[in-house]
């Protein structure tokens, strides 16, 4: 079991920063719509939306790259799974009080029509991203990674 | 737990990567923030009102009239059954000066949708925004198909009669681009989140619920309702 846990941790990076890498450059160049993804929300001043949906697809692609040559493994995953959070978060209130959007997760959202939410299948996805995050939290040590040895993971918060 | 190579390369590689990846995070970051600013120096197509969110105004100068402002990306097809069930009446309410009717052409389903929105602003140079308007709803093509180019833009003029070297230069070389973004950046400021967005004195109007519910958008008589009963 020991063995494979650092071709499970490859398997993690390379899902987690794959999706970030992929949803990040989805949505980089066309920060208008990104933007009127995250106001759609309405939870956010739109001024703020407004900056989150255009900076927001950067730190992904940042995080996803990490996770995908394999340095500061740690910091990248706990940011997947902290955003992941968030998004869900986000969802799950946007459902509950029955806004009809798109998640724009990968491109696209704002406001869809009723009959176009896929409200769970989006929250069960970020939660299965979330936990490849933390997986990778707690072993951090993964295959073809392009830092190998434990003095270099570094931990966040406290030394092992 | 690394069995092959417990020492991995030297921190110097490591840190070399970080730091190209934080550079391409900040570089893309920057870029993008700085593109979506507003452009207080970009050239305004004529009939254009600042005070208006940049967008092209019609009867500007009514006091006392409703106020339509309609926002809307030349590529988005909803778009153009709006434009097909109200632009006769939208026409003659201009026409007729009975409201101040405000046209904000965003562009976020791709670049085509800018080129459109260009060429829509220099088509209101030559004082045909609303002919370039209807002709283009009339034979929208696909979203983001490569079918709305230059020379099709050029045609489409052409078709509405209008042939000057200043409106194909105007369109080739994207003379309101900075516009083009300022619209934008104004609906991100007005939490403008989907198209068509159609506001009656600032109020929206009320969405379609259904395929037989039409709302306020999609029937004429409702909407000009709207338009009248405030």
């Amino acid at each position: 079991m020991k063995k494979a846990l650092p071709w499970i941790g490859l398997l993690a990076r390379l899902i987690l920063g794959g999706v970030l890498l992929v949803a990040g450059y989805l949505k980089a160049f066309t920060p208008d719509k990104s933007m009127m993804a995250v106001r759609a929300y309405e939870i956010l001043p739109i001024w703020l939306a407004n900056v989150l949906g255009i900076i927001l697809p950067w730190l992904e692609i940042g995080a996803g790259l990490l996770l995908i040559i394999g340095v500061g493994i740690r910091y990248a995953a706990i940011f997947g799974s902290a955003i992941m959070v968030l998004f869900i978060i986000a969802i799950a209130q946007a459902w509950a009080r029955g806004l009809s959007i798109d998640c724009g997760c990968f491109g696209g959202g704002g406001t869809v029509d009723p009959s176009k939410t896929r409200y769970l299948e989006e929250i069960l996805r970020d939660t299965g991203l979330a936990l490849l995050g933390l997986y990778l939290l707690r072993y951090p040590v993964t295959k073809f990674a392009l830092e190998k040895n434990r003095s270099q993971i570094r931990t966040p918060s406290q030394g092992e | 737990m690394s069995s092959k190579s417990p020492q991995g390369p030297d921190n110097t590689t490591r840190n070399l990567v970080i730091g190209m990846v934080v550079l391409v995070v900040a570089v893309g970051a920057i870029f993008s923030v700085l593109g979506n600013k507003t452009s207080s120096s970009a050239a305004l197509p004529s009939n254009v009102s600042k005070a208006d969110g940049y967008g092209i105004v019609f009867n500007g100068d009514l006091t006392g009239v409703p106020v339509v402002d309609i926002w809307e990306d030349f590529q988005c097809p909803v778009c153009a059954r709006f434009e097909q069930t109200n632009s006769a009446y939208l026409e003659k309410i201009i026409a007729e000066k009975k409201a101040k009717v405000v046209f904000h052409t965003l562009s976020f389903l791709g670049t085509e949708s800018a080129l459109a929105a260009n060429a829509a602003a220099c088509a209101s140079d030559e004082d045909k925004f609303l002919g370039f308007h209807s002709a283009f709803y009339q034979n929208q093509p696909a979203e983001n198909s490569g079918a709305v180019t230059v020379d099709y833009l050029v045609g489409l003029g052409q078709g509405i009669g209008i042939t000057s070297d200043k409106y194909k230069s105007c369109v080739a070389n994207l003379d309101y681009k900075d516009w083009v973004n300022n619209v934008a950046s104004s609906g991100a400021e007005k939490n403008i989140n989907s198209t068509p967005t159609v506001l009656v004195n600032g109020k929206e109007i009320q969405r379609a619920t259904s395929a037989t519910d039409l709302g306020q958008y999609f029937d004429p008589a409702a909407f000009a309702q709207a338009v009248e009963g405030n």
